[in-house]
């Protein structure tokens, strides 16, 4: 959970990132970015479906209904301004991230006794 | 050992759930009906993940629920969208019936005269005791309003991405559109009761009664669409 509060300011572009390769639905894309995370991101499902409802207002994403198993069922992908957003926020990510990773040097060594 | 919980009761138990989220939403019917279906997919898809792993169901269902959290969070979670849908409504409806009324006010005034007068409206041939200066104070709480309700709705719509609003801002901007429409009604209708009593035969009484109503009208739902934004407002605060 201590993960999931760190992701604050994050969780917009992995939610992207979660429907790059295909529409999703809003459970799959949580389990999509827990499984992807190893884990470690296990949002709670009362934050993801208000942050697609956030996106696919802004334009970033779109919706469908469906019908599985005999209950609807409502699918997002990526609109292409979603995925102009996605590719610009990665480009972004990856230059933070390497410029923090250039400062803090490589990984500590694991200690043996 | 307990007896396996029957399907039916399981679903019962998501449904009670979800029956809880949704005396906790404020916003647009239709939207609160979407919430729900998806809510309901995605509990489900949480119960058949764990009858699947063998779970037995009353605990799948319980394991289900706590994942989505409880009811007010994750009615909670959903204010800022709900209170952004009900403003986008409020101020898109305002924004929408503002020229037709107007339009009808000005042929109650000009009607009995033709539609096309030289001349500012206090200036018209029908034109109520005091116009002179209603007229304009009424065109400026008009502009004021016009560009506050474009600017709810452009900040609860896909615009919202270079124009974001404050999730309480919104409903609160949109009940301020319907009490400055309000305000016009009030004034308009003031006026012409004011005309009835003073000037009755300058009027055009066909214009002036359908002005009228619809000044009622919008009156009564802008009335309505204030106790719902503070509500929304409430929610999100």
């Amino acid at each position: 959970m201590e993960d999931a509060q760190g992701l604050k300011g994050h969780l917009d572009v992995l939610l992207l990132a979660a429907l790059e390769n295909g529409p999703r639905h809003g459970y799959a894309i949580k389990e999509a970015l827990r499984t992807g995370s190893n884990g470690r991101f296990d949002l709670p499902t009362g934050t993801i479906y208000p942050a697609l409802h956030r996106l696919e207002r802004a334009g970033l994403i779109s919706g469908s209904w469906s019908v599985v198993d005999g209950r609807r069922r409502r699918s997002y992908q990526l609109t292409a301004g979603g995925r102009r957003k996605l590719d610009g926020d990665r480009t972004d990510w990856h230059q933070f991230a390497g410029a923090i990773s250039a400062l803090l040097g490589p990984s500590p060594r694991v200690a043996t006794s | 050992m307990t007896a396996p919980m029957p399907q039916a009761t399981v679903h019962a138990t998501i449904e009670s759930y979800l029956t809880e989220v949704a005396a906790r939403l404020v916003g647009p019917a239709r939207m609160r009906g979407a919430i729900l279906a998806e809510l309901r997919d995605g509990l489900m898809e949480a119960l058949g993940t764990r009858l699947a792993r063998g779970v037995e169901p009353a605990h799948a269902a319980a394991a289900a629920i706590g994942e989505f959290g409880d009811p007010p969070s994750v009615a909670r979670g959903f204010a800022s969208e709900l209170a952004a849908a009900t403003a986008r409504r409020v101020a898109f409806a305002l924004a929408s019936t503002g020229p037709p009324i107007g339009l009808l006010w000005a042929a109650a005034y000009a009607g009995r005269f033709g539609l096309v007068h030289v001349g500012p409206p206090w200036r018209w041939p029908a034109a109520p005791t005091g116009a002179w200066l209603a007229f304009p104070l009424i065109c400026a709480v008009v502009a004021i309003a016009g560009l506050a309700a474009l600017t709810v709705v452009a900040s609860t719509s896909r615009l919202s991405r270079w124009l974001p609003m404050r999730p309480t801002l919104a409903p609160v901007a949109a009940a301020a559109v319907a009490a400055a429409a309000m305000t016009v009604d009030l004034t308009m209708l003031g006026l012409l009761a004011s005309q009835v009593v003073t000037r009755p035969g300058s009027l055009a009484w066909s214009s002036a009664a359908a002005a009228a109503t619809a000044s009622l009208t919008r009156l009564t739902l802008a009335g309505w669409a204030t106790s719902r934004c503070q509500t929304s407002r409430a929610a999100v605060a």
